[in-house]
């Protein structure tokens, strides 16, 4: 390829590149802007709209559900999940596969629809919409994620392990709490940590789910309608630092490599 | 060292009684309907080739496989529907099945600690199992960062702290190189006199039970096809296969008829037995090349064929009549060694060969 070629890859390359960042740098960098609007120049930095963000009456219970949603699914998603990928391992591959692909049929389906099928799930049986509904709608597209890391794993869990245990005197239980859990554990908590970070970036679905309460994404929504100050660039850099943060703690305990 | 190891067995009833055991997984049938005694002390070896069902039997024992059909009994203890962690065996496994997440110390400790022994029994055990495995250097290192003898080496001291009253092991040196192998040979047999236990061990290798064991089952496509002392099986082999797969052996086609043995290479023999075919096992160290006026019980004439040089011996195959060949093992220091073409007469004695049913 002549030096021409390459960098004029290069350069659609880097425009690439900073036209799928700019937006994210820019909703860091407004949220510390001194002025009142969300555009340029920047006159100077400050806190005033992270202060701001503080003080909004919404702000706390919202950011309160976000965490209370978020660490309940990362729980519930992360036991079951478990337990289902333990079981989907010892399964025939063939069968285990079909099983997997129906469990991720949730992740597949467009969230909207999903979103409108769990609203009139939970109305048809007459379930009360609240934190519980939105803890297991997120469940259901957070936990097949936890089911397919498990399930890497335990399909390189070596038996002999488990098998020598049992054979050195531990019940089934026993041999589950002293060797195949603190062996996959990193794992496991790396993999509700994902899931937890879907479900605190989550709108659609808690939106259509959670009936009168917030979310900080609902949060957002609610408040762009009225306009869009730098506030709302404090919340989204918080959702931010909340899901990439628990995203790389997931990554570095599950020793994702690409 | 078999003589040594060779225990009175007589007298003392079985440690461990296998009555009918079988196992099928599907259509496919792992383990025949077999029976099987085990004495106390015994070093037992269950040989055959690879897809035999010896593994399978082993898990049986175990407790890690429920057989199909038969009982399991383990020092008077019917022990069939009973999982691993309440038999008396304990199990080393191929590939050793070390815990990873724990050192060497807390592997070996492992079994004691889910008894609940007091700490100071614990303490004392585990450093005295590290001290007979030579061990104690390595004591506080992940399982992960030793060399594949050392993890041997802790899966049995992690085996036999708990005093099994069976020792089970899964093709225990499959893993380990030429060199580490004898070692270790040497290592089992010294744990099983200082033990003093019963060891079964599963192995594909007819020279690792030779060595080893002072009794050997030999299995094949499921069932037991001969079981007994060590040099019973070398010397006397029951059939067939037992006698291609222990050692070297020619296997030379006859018949039987009217109490005589005619083998289609030429020579034959009185033999009372029924009719039909039979094969003639004999060792090529048996064989001998007859010199001018030299004779033996069983004469064959033949030419060679092919002479191989193997260092402490020299392979020499001679082709016979009705295209049966003959392998002899001649000492390498031997005066005149046969070239090839050469027109010779093998011979043999009556008592080194065995009759088999084809």
């Amino acid at each position: 390829m002549s030096k021409g070629a390459n960098l004029l890859w290069a350069v659609v390359a880097a425009l690439f590149i900073v036209f799928m960042l700019s937006p994210i740098v820019l909703l860091v960098m407004f949220s510390f802007t001194s002025r009142t609007l969300t555009n340029f120049p920047i006159d100077g930095l400050s806190f005033r709209w992270w202060q701001e963000m503080v003080v909004t009456r919404q702000f706390w219970p919202s950011f309160a559900n976000s965490l209370i949603i978020g660490f309940c699914v990362a729980v519930v998603s992360g036991v079951v999940g478990t337990l289902a990928a333990m079981g989907l391992a010892a399964m025939p591959k063939r069968h285990a596969s079909v099983i997997m692909a129906l469990l991720t049929l949730p992740v597949m389906l467009p969230p909207l629809v999903l979103g409108v099928a769990l609203l009139s799930f939970y109305v048809s049986v007459d379930l009360k919409l609240g934190l519980p509904t939105v803890i297991l709608s997120h469940v259901l597209f957070a936990q097949p994620f936890v089911i397919l890391v498990v399930h890497a794993r335990m399909v390189n869990f070596d038996p002999r392990v488990v098998e020598s245990a049992r054979d050195l005197g531990a019940t089934p239980l026993q041999a589950f709490l002293t060797v195949t859990l603190p062996i996959i554990r990193p794992v496991v908590i790396g993999a509700a940590l994902i899931a937890m970070a879907l479900s605190i970036d989550d709108f659609i679905i808690t939106f259509f789910t959670i009936g009168t309460g917030n979310t900080l994404p609902t949060l957002v929504w609610g408040m762009i309608r009225t306009g869009l100050t730098p506030t709302v660039n404090a919340i989204g850099t918080l959702i931010l630092l909340l899901t990439i943060g628990s995203t790389v703690v997931a990554l570095w305990l599950t020793r994702y490599r690409g | 060292m078999i003589a040594q190891t060779q225990m009175q067995t007589s007298g003392e009833p079985a440690l461990l009684k296998l009555r009918g055991v079988s196992r099928r997984y599907g259509d496919v049938t792992a383990v025949q309907p077999l029976d099987l005694d085990i004495f106390p002390r015994d070093f037992v070896a269950i040989l055959g080739p690879s897809g035999c069902g010896k593994t399978t039997l082993l898990r049986i024992i175990g407790g890690f496989v429920a057989p199909t059909t038969g009982t399991i009994e383990i020092d008077g203890r019917d022990v069939t529907g009973i999982g691993p962690e309440k038999r008396p065996t304990n199990t080393v496994f191929q590939g050793y099945g070390l815990f990873p997440h724990m050192s060497v110390r807390q592997n070996i400790g492992y079994g004691l600690r889910l008894q609940k022994r007091p700490r100071s029994e614990i303490d004392d055990r585990v450093a005295e199992a590290l001290r007979l495995s030579r061990l104690s250097e390595l004591a506080d290192r992940s399982v992960t960062a030793l060399s594949g003898g050392q993890q041997q080496r802790v899966a049995l001291a992690r085996a036999l702290i708990l005093r099994p009253k069976v020792l089970l092991l899964d093709e225990p040196l499959a893993a380990l190189d030429l060199k580490l192998r004898h070692a270790m040979q040497d290592e089992l047999r010294r744990l099983h006199q200082e033990f003093g236990g019963t060891f079964v061990f599963v192995t594909h290798d007819q020279g690792e039970a030779l060595s080893l064991a002072n009794r050997i089952a030999v299995m094949n496509a499921g069932r037991i096809e001969q079981e007994g002392g060590a040099e019973t099986i070398y010397a006397a082999p029951a059939t067939r296969f037992v006698a291609t797969f222990i050692g070297d052996a020619n296997l030379l086609d006859g018949e039987r008829r009217d109490g005589e043995v005619r083998l289609a290479a030429g020579p034959a023999f009185a033999d009372a037995g029924p009719a039909g075919a039979v094969s003639v096992v004999v060792r090529p160290k048996s064989v001998s090349i007859l010199g001018e006026g030299e004779h033996a019980e069983v004469e064959l004439a033949g030419t060679v064929a092919e002479v191989v040089y193997l260092g402490d011996h020299i392979k020499c195959t001679v082709g016979a009549a009705g295209g049966q060949s003959v392998v002899v093992h001649l000492d390498a220091a031997t005066a005149s060694r046969p070239a090839v073409g050469d027109k010779v007469r093998l011979g043999w004695q009556l008592s080194k060969q065995r009759i088999v049913s084809a």
